[in-house]
């Protein structure tokens, strides 16, 4: 059995080594396990014990504990995050120690109670500058929403510069030296937990990092993988960096940027995408790209898609649906926040031509905005489809700019536009 | 028919309808970002902002008022809550802020013109 770690004379990792993980959430890869941090802070008037561990290593947290404080000394546990992996050991600990007060987010009220289940909860829901005192020890929180859950904070402990993170910072590395000065090379580890954790969450990191730059850091402890006290404020730097927009885009405050995504079979759809080019261009202030979903590779796309406004997506119908490399393109989309930006399909079909709709729904499922319905064109555009998608391209930049103009349209011929659209699907279907 | 105008603001689409009408027969069909999930009133996804005309509005079910509750709560995260929703709760009622300046787009009928965003 391991030993309990400690940080300092007052603050001891009691957490859990799960070193035959694979993959953790489905979506991450963990080729050398990882560990779940778990904290004791030890204060003149009692013990506070940061996060748990997954239920499944329950055995190596609660044996930690018991080295370093009795149950009856814990007067508060501390929940930075509630998911599963943190919180396993949580009701285990609640029967153990039920005189303990649970100290969680705002956002985490709701959450908790779905998790545990029960009616008679007692909890502190606590916010940026609450504090929690063990007499000559002081816990104050951080309200860090959205890192990687709603609910999700960190908490500082004042007297001895020390920073609970929870999962940022965090990493799927499992080295049982702990430190980071100690581990092997977690490099690649953190940049990829921050790729897939924190990515889609890049304001929130923002404001995060806000509240946690001014403060005295001597160790960072995050929930997964080694204690950062050598050199910590490197790590959020690193951060800073990685939250930061990737190379400075050379457009002014007031342009947009509109990427056109498309693939085609026979050149119809890129005939389209060519046109919409054209006639967003006619848009002062946009700046349009087009890229051929062909030549290149979703990881490249996803970041190119981070930082513009509008996204158009083209493809041809083949078998009834969108070819792969547009849903591989959206469902890329989900690594990043796409929420509110411009949105829009396109594209050519033999015989019934359901793509473009489908790409809609998924663009409209990813929350993005769609003010304009997609051109589907049947075959080769004739010259009066390809102004058509001028048009198309010319009125998507105009809601882009926010300049469209206004229009006046009766309820009876917006509907009746609508059923036709549907009824031609329907028919073609069959 | 009595008629009426309701303009999107985000699209700066206005259609003109028979009173009756609910938001949502239109706003997807415009293009407005007015998101929807259940469509029956009962998720509070299809909150949208009510800019001007909210006296020509359909009057607030009970159903549409306690999802504007539960929304509002969960908007005002971070906000120094709450020992007390139930002050809150009325104070929000009291002020006119809920069924006022927001609705559910699946729930709110027009009998008058007004204009309409999504939040």
């Amino acid at each position: 059995m391991t030993q309990p770690v400690w940080l300092s004379e007052r603050v001891q990792w009691i957490g859990a080594f799960d070193p035959g993980m694979r993959s953790f959430d489905i979506i991450l890869k963990t080729p050398n396990g990882t560990t779940y941090n778990a904290y004791a802070v030890r204060g003149s008037e009692g013990v506070a014990v940061i996060d748990t561990v997954k239920a499944e290593c329950a055995e190596q947290f609660f044996a930690h504990l018991e080295a370093v404080a009795r149950y009856d000394e814990i007067k508060v546990i501390i929940l930075n995050h509630l998911e599963p992996d943190h919180t396993g050991a949580l009701p285990e600990l609640m029967r153990r120690a039920p005189q303990a007060k649970l100290y969680i987010s705002q956002s985490a009220q709701l959450m908790l109670k779905a998790l545990l289940n029960r009616k008679d909860l007692d909890f502190t829901a606590v916010i940026t500058g609450d504090t929690v005192s063990l007499g000559d020890r002081t816990l104050r929180f951080l309200h860090t929403p959205y890192l990687h859950w709603p609910d999700t904070q960190c908490t500082y402990l004042e007297e001895e510069f020390i920073l609970f993170s929870g999962d940022v910072f965090g990493c799927h590395f499992c080295d049982k030296r702990l430190y980071n000065d100690k581990v092997g090379d977690f490099r690649f580890a953190f940049e990829y937990y921050y790729t897939h954790i924190m990515r889609p969450f890049r304001e929130h990191v923002i404001n995060a990092l806000a509240l946690i730059e001014p403060l005295t850091i001597n160790i960072i402890a995050p929930t997964h993988g080694p204690i950062l006290r050598d050199q910590p404020t490197r790590y959020i730097e690193r951060y800073r960096e990685l939250s930061a927009q990737r190379l400075q885009n050379e457009i002014n405050a007031e342009e947009k940027t509109l990427i056109v995504f498309y693939i085609s079979a026979y050149g119809s759809t890129t005939q389209m995408a060519e046109m919409i080019r054209e006639g967003a261009e006619q848009v002062p202030g946009v700046r349009v790209s087009l890229y051929d979903m062909e030549g290149g590779d979703t990881d490249l796309f996803v970041d190119l898609v981070e930082d513009a406004d509008g996204i158009l997506v083209g493809s041809p119908t083949i078998n009834g649906d969108a070819v792969k490399p547009a849903w591989d393109l959206l469902s890329s989309f989900a690594k990043i926040n796409v929420r509110g930006k411009l949105a829009g399909a396109f594209g050519s079909y033999g015989w019934s031509g359901e793509a473009v709709r489908m790409l809609e729904d998924r663009l409209r499922g990813l929350k993005m905005r769609l003010p304009l319905e997609g051109v589907r064109i049947k075959l080769i555009p004739s010259l009066e489809e390809l102004e058509q998608c001028r048009q198309y391209g010319l009125e998507a930049a105009e809601h882009l700019m926010g300049v469209n103009a206004p229009r006046v349209l009766e309820m009876a011929d917006l509907l009746a536009a609508r059923k036709q659209t549907t009824e031609e699907l329907s028919v073609v279907t069959i | 028919m009595a008629k009426a105008k309701v303009t999107f603001s985000d699209v700066n689409v206005t259609v003109n309808v028979p009173v009756g009408t609910r938001i949502i027969e239109l706003s997807e069909a415009v293009g407005s970002y007015i998101a929807y999930n259940c469509r029956e009133g009962d998720c509070g996804v299809c909150l949208f902002e009510v800019i001007k005309g909210q006296e020509n509005l359909s009057e607030l079910s009970k159903e549409e008022k306690a999802v504007l509750l539960a929304r509002f709560h969960e908007i005002m995260e971070g906000w120094r809550a709450t020992n007390n929703l139930e002050a809150l709760q009325a104070k929000m009622q009291r002020e006119n802020f809920i069924g006022k300046h927001c609705r559910l787009a699946c729930q709110t009928q027009v009998f008058g013109d007004v204009i309409v965003a999504p939040i």
